[in-house]
């Protein structure tokens, strides 16, 4: 990222006595696809609603090609912006929509006709200008609200959550299209969602927000591979957190005891953690190899539950301090053949894809 | 087991055949009453109108043939749409502001228009001509600001109807006005400025459309109401404003000219109902009444 094209430097918001974002830093690459993902209330709508201009910072700076953003109210901003509801005027037909921003820019008829007309091309919905957005379905609507957002050939373009009025299939499909679009105008866009399948499906990056802050910035297999904090492991991908004992910390290593009967070293270790310190370790359940034979290496665990989930089988097994670690295997794999409940197997992992998280 | 199970289903489906309470018939006391002291004396007024004082049509020429009677007629519209237009110019920014304000706030401002409304209206018009007279408070208080030398005629005239005649419509066009602005998503308004709209653009392209079933139910009530009005411009207005009510009430009181009165109370009558026609046509029974 030689030039930053979108920088948000130190953005703060403050309601009262609750900070909703805490300094919050970014930089976006032109053309880059980048999205807020976080559980809701940890700012990453208020952080693009400040990008929008519906809210101003506590303090902060947001430069849009090296000049402050802030300055400039929401309709000068020409930024585009897809909602989570339908926002599509409802007394204008699709095509009308889609002329509005031109319309208030007086662009000439011809162009503003030709400029529909293209954009109804990219959303795929040539032959629906002269439907009421009432006459559409969500999904349609949602492409129509696209459409009039890259009406103008904004800079940037904020999608908050979109998708989320949507059902799964239809969610899936508009997500394509997204990417397609994307691909297609290389406009930068900025995306807000809670769904982390969302995000790793259609971003270059993902910004994890937890608690009014970003956890981590990274592609989505630099955030599951390499998880920051414990939030980010929980959040992206499915984890098991076992509690464990801190042998010796160095170098971003650990050596650690867990259940009293096992140790490993040369786990990758986030945060600090002192020797003899209590910590967290953090299990993919696609990770973990599952063992009928005792093993000096393998951690003794109970089978409590078996899930059929058709190309998959989720093992759920208890260590003997009673936490609950689950176990992944493709369906017919031979470790899970005639395998029951209570059954004792024994479990393996490598420790470089474990993570250890201080406390 | 299974034929007593069918029994009680059976007595269960029984009463859906009884009469229910619903049943026109029940309706007839009412109508009767309305009937007796409603429909016939209007009916019987109307009558008279073409009765006297010699059958035919002669009332209706003279109401038609006479300039004085058309100024009349010509008048009452005038007020009539003034006061539509100065009450929806007031009314649209107090339902707006309503319908944004917290929630709390608001009902005190709708506790304030219904407490108006619920005030009797000779009390709240007297109040008015107490108000608006050369030595009453505002002029007085004009004066004494120097803003004006000598006190405004602000009563018996055509601002003094327009003032009295707004203050008493104006719940009618807040109330429906609100109803429909509620139902605009905020976030509609958001995306019009990220658009690109201007404040100006965004009222005139955006909000004014959306709001215009709200306007035009509440402009057309205000209208129609105002067309039969009489307390208000009978003791705010002047003579050289008279409106169609006071006119009636001229032929039946002073002249004690019914067949006129009813003539006049006739047209005011067509007029009205062809009025309401247009709009139940554009916007049905269920926007009459507001939200």
């Amino acid at each position: 990222m030689s030039k930053p094209f979108l920088q948000i430097r130190g953005i703060r918001k403050e309601y009262g006595p609750v900070t909703a974002v805490h300094d919050v830093n970014l930089d976006v690459a032109q053309g880059e696809f980048l999205t807020f993902l976080g559980p809701s209330g940890s700012g990453k709508s208020t952080t693009l609603y400040i990008l929008a201009g519906f809210e101003n910072p506590t303090r902060g700076e947001i430069l849009l090609n090296g000049e402050t953003l802030l300055a400039t109210p929401s309709h000068k901003r020409n930024i585009g912006m897809v909602f989570q509801r339908y926002t599509l005027f409802p007394h204008l037909s699709v095509g009308e929509n889609i002329a509005f921003p031109l319309k208030v820019r007086r662009r000439p008829k011809a162009e503003i006709d030709a400029r529909v007309r293209a954009m109804l091309k990219l959303v795929r919905l040539e032959g629906f200008e002269d439907r009421k957005p009432a006459q559409m379905s969500g999904g349609q609507q949602q492409r129509v609200a696209l459409a009039r957002a890259l009406a103008y050939d904004p800079p940037v373009l904020l999608m908050d959550e979109p998708l989320s009025a949507l059902d799964k299939k239809l969610r899936e499909e508009i997500q394509h299209e997204i990417r397609r679009i994307h691909q297609q105008t290389e406009v930068t866009i900025l995306y807000v969602t809670h769904d982390q399948e969302e995000a790793l499906r259609l971003s270059d990056r993902i910004a994890v927000f937890s608690k009014g802050a970003i956890d981590q910035i990274g592609t989505g297999p630099e955030l599951y591979a390499n998880p920051a904090t414990r939030f980010v492991a929980e959040f992206i991908g499915d984890s098991d957190f076992l509690p464990c004992n801190v042998v010796s910390a160095a170098n971003g290593r650990a050596e650690i005891a867990i259940c009293d009967s096992m140790t490993v070293s040369h786990v990758p270790l986030h945060g600090a953690a002192s020797s003899g310190a209590k910590a967290a370790l953090m299990l993919r359940p696609e990770r973990l190899l599952l063992s009928r034979t005792q093993s000096e290496a393998g951690l003794p665990v109970t089978v409590s539950d078996i899930t059929f989930l058709g190309n998959n089988v989720h093992v759920t097994t208890k260590t003997s301090k009673g936490n609950d670690l689950s176990v992944r295997l493709p369906f017919g794999h031979e470790a899970i053949s005639g395998l029951n409940r209570g059954d004792a197997v024994w479990l393996r992992f490598d420790a470089a894809a474990a993570h250890v998280f201080g406390q | 087991m299974v034929a007593q199970t069918e029994t009680e289903s059976a007595k269960h489906y029984a009463p859906v055949r009884a009469r229910r309470p619903t049943d026109f018939d029940l309706t007839l006391p009412a109508l009767g009453l309305l009937a007796l002291f409603f429909v016939l004396p209007v009916a019987m007024l109307l009558t008279r109108s073409v009765t006297e004082p010699v059958p035919g049509l002669g009332n209706y020429a003279e109401l038609m043939g006479s300039s004085t009677y058309l100024r009349v007629f010509a008048n009452t519209f005038m007020v009539s749409g003034l006061v539509t237009f100065v009450s929806l110019l007031i009314g649209f920014p107090v339902a707006w502001a309503l319908a944004i304000m917290p929630s709390r706030l608001a009902s005190v401002v709708f506790a304030i228009l219904l407490l108006s409304m619920w005030t009797n209206l000779l009390a709240r018009t007297y109040a008015w001509m107490v108000l608006l007279q050369r030595t009453g408070v505002i002029n007085k208080m004009l004066i004494g600001v120097g803003l004006v030398d000598k006190p405004l005629p602000l009563v018996n005239n055509l601002t003094g109807v327009t003032i009295g005649m707004t203050y008493i419509m104006l719940p009618f066009i807040i109330l429906p006005l609100y109803g429909v602005i509620r139902k605009i998503d905020p976030a509609i308004l958001q995306a019009a400025a990220l658009c690109g709209a201007n404040r100006w653009q965004s009222l005139v392209l955006v909000l004014l459309p959306l709001a215009m079933p709200g306007m035009a139910a509440g402009a057309l009530m205000v209208f129609v109401m105002s067309l039969g009005y009489f307390v208000t411009p009978a003791l705010l207005g002047g003579t050289a404003n008279m409106m169609l009510a006071e006119l009636i009430a001229q032929f039946v009181q002073s002249l004690v000219n019914w067949g006129m009165g009813g003539a006049a109370a006739l047209v005011l009558l067509v007029v009205t109902l062809a009025l309401y026609a247009v709009q139940l046509r554009f916007f049905g029974t269920d926007r009459l009444g507001g939200s």
